[in-house]
């Protein structure tokens, strides 16, 4: 009966309730695109930041994260090949790719820049996709003098596919090298800074341009994001029970980009919540409020007929509930529909901060946005209606039966 | 063996306050009413009528005295504590019927019964027999704003009803009726003492309704004037 009071007292006076609904509606659809559009922004640049660059585990030698070494490749793999095996025999392991940072000197003949190289395996690299060659070919698998270079790069060089230049390092014994190579093609990954100084050759190339058959590090890539505590895990117990001095990270400490990407749309979407969380809580408790100033007589007939303080209570909770229930429902609903437009009508968004490429309006439409939506719509309006009801529970009864 | 009365009132005073003005409403009441007596409480408004009817109701406290209902003394109880006498020992009738709108009349006739816990079949029971007591069977689904004023008293009687009080207060039961409805009402109501025994204590002007009861209580200026046995009320009068 409680419930049936509180149903149909909302309906009672059908255009305030509709306005409160569409207060909650509002509040539910802006939680699911923010939380949508959140939830797929951090999924994007999680899967891009892991699969496009550091994989979602990395194995060094062990000391490799602490030293300051001067000579490259130091704290190098010495057995690279060995390793990956064991490692690939773990379940979820998909695959695991080899890598050497390099870091020196590029020319053309005339002019010279610093470059920052990742020495790659160019079918895994492939695999990864994690660039976008905007002139000539992908990095060629059986050529240790090809590379690709950053768009800003290729154009500070004044360079096109084809064209040959130097590229100068110290090795791993401490002295120079270098090499001419060949440029293979052009890319560009978005992020400008990275574009002016970015070449990318392969594993054997740098291997023989650093004079060393060590590799810097594994990056182990597996089939689901969620595994990598359980794999890292998994394979940390293999490492110890083989003595291996190894040792490894996960993609979070690999990818402070991403955390302050995290912490930047958390405390602004967090401050969003707050503000459409406030106006569904005046708003239904306004509504509520007036509700019971219409309803005084009715509330001290119920209590001068038995009805304790506490069923009042609950009785005008149950109301808040109710429209929290009802607004969740259809804020759900409508904002789901929403979403999916917004998804089908690929829209773009502008360069973010220090890219030079859009990208595509997207919302994430599943459980663990749309469960919280309704969750928060129900929660907040029966919030709403606890300082309301503790009022009207709280009538003189005489009072209220007097009330005109 | 003397009876022992259903309402027993000693020296009650009540007073309300007007801004820092303190206005009497009762003083020094000492009534009793037993079981079964069908009790007009009479007089002009602002007599004292509703006051005295809310602290027999146990809606109300008062001041100063002592208030015994059904053999419990209320006086020190706090009033939500006593709801639960109210639902099971007391009915109300209102001069305004005040149903619960958004509900039909046969469930507003068993909102009290489910305040109780009465379990389902027992309510429905008991549900039905009322609304056919009050001749609203064929009303039972409609909602009070489809029904007539008299039709509305009904159904607030038989809510009153439904859960066998030993005592039902009704404050001006025919106020908002006209002369024929309200002939009707009171009929149904001196119908409902006579078989049930239930005690009815009425707040009214109305001397219709006056002319029902087995005594009547006169106030004036909240201080009980004159109290005895009806008939002899209104022979004086005549």
């Amino acid at each position: 009966m409680l419930a049936k009071i509180a149903v149909r007292n909302i309906f009672r006076n059908g255009r305030r309730s509709a306005i409160t609904l569409m207060v909650i509606v509002f509040g539910a659809v802006a939680l699911i695109l923010f939380g949508g559009y959140r939830a797929r922004t951090f999924f994007a640049l999680r899967e891009s930041t892991i699969r496009g660059r550091v994989g979602h585990l990395q194995v060094y030698k062990a000391g490799y994260s602490k030293a300051r070494s001067q000579k490259p490749l130091e704290y190098g793999l010495d057995d690279p090949a060995a390793l990956r095996k064991e490692i690939e025999s773990v379940p979820h392991v998909k695959m695991t790719a080899a890598q050497i940072t390099v870091m020196g000197l590029i020319s053309n003949g005339e002019k010279s820049e610093t470059f920052l190289a990742t020495a790659v395996e160019p079918q895994k690299d492939r695999a990864m996709n994690n660039q976008r060659v905007v002139s000539g070919t992908d990095l060629p698998d059986n050529e240790s003098d090809a590379v690709i270079l950053g768009q800003g790069l290729a154009a500070a060089m004044n360079v096109k596919p084809g064209d040959y230049l130097t590229i100068m390092t110290t090795t791993v014994s401490g002295s120079l090298n270098a090499m001419d190579v060949r440029v293979a093609g052009i890319f560009m990954s978005g992020v400008k800074e990275y574009d002016d100084r970015a070449i990318k050759l392969s594993l054997l190339g740098a291997q023989q341009l650093l004079q060393t058959r060590k590799v810097e590090k594994l990056l182990i890539f597996l089939d689901d994001t969620d595994r990598t505590e359980a794999a890292h895990a998994e394979i940390s117990q293999l490492f110890a029970s083989r003595h291996q001095a190894l040792e490894m990270k996960e993609w979070r400490e690999l990818a402070p980009f991403y955390r302050q990407v995290v912490a930047l749309y958390t405390g602004i979407f967090g401050f969003l919540g707050l503000v459409v969380f406030g106006i569904v809580v005046f708003s239904v408790a306004n509504t509520i409020m007036m509700s019971i100033f219409e309803r005084t007589r009715e509330i001290g007939t119920l209590m001068a007929i038995g009805t304790t303080r506490a069923r009042v209570w609950r009785m005008f909770l149950a109301e808040g509930l109710a429209i929290g229930v009802l607004g969740g429902i259809l804020g759900v609903v409508i904002g789901a529909a929403l979403g999916a437009l917004i998804n089908h009508g690929h829209v773009m968004l502008p360069p973010p901060p220090g890219y030079t490429v859009g990208y595509p309006l997207r919302i994430m439409l599943n459980p663990s946005v749309l469960l919280p939506a309704l969750v928060v719509s129900i929660v907040t309006a029966t919030i709403s209606a606890v300082f309301p009801a503790l009022k009207a529970s709280r009538m003189k009864i005489v009072d209220a039966l007097g009330h005109i | 063996m003397t009876q022992q009365p259903l309402v027993h009132l000693t020296g009650v005073t009540r007073n309300y306050r007007l801004g820092s003005v303190s206005v009497p409403a009762l003083t020094g009441i000492s009534i009793d009413i037993d079981p079964g007596e069908l009790v007009a409480l009479a007089g002009p408004s602002g007599s004292g009528k509703t006051t005295l009817l809310n602290l027999i109701g146990c809606i109300d406290k008062p001041d100063s005295g002592r208030i015994v209902i059904d053999g419990v003394d209320i006086t020190a109880v706090p009033l939500n504590r006593l709801a639960a006498l109210r639902r099971s020992t007391l009915g109300f009738i209102f001069q305004t019927f005040n149903l619960l709108p958004v509900l039909t009349a046969r469930e507003n006739v068993e909102v009290p019964l489910l305040l109780m816990g009465v379990p389902r079949k027992d309510r429905d029971e008991r549900t039905s027999l009322w609304l056919r007591q009050v001749g609203l069977e064929t009303q039972a689904g409609q909602r009070p704003d489809q029904l007539s004023g008299g039709q509305r008293q009904r159904v607030a009687i038989a809510r009153a009803m439904v859960t066998r009080p030993k005592l039902v207060l009704a404050d001006e039961p025919t106020a908002n009726l006209d002369s024929d409805t309200a002939g009707r009402i009171l009929d149904l109501l001196a119908d409902i003492n006579g078989r049930t025994g239930c005690t009815f204590v009425f707040a009214t002007h109305d001397p219709a309704l006056m002319a029902r009861a087995g005594r009547i209580i006169h106030l004036r200026d909240g201080q009980v004037v004159t109290n005895h046995p009806a008939e002899r009320q209104l022979a004086a009068a005549v």
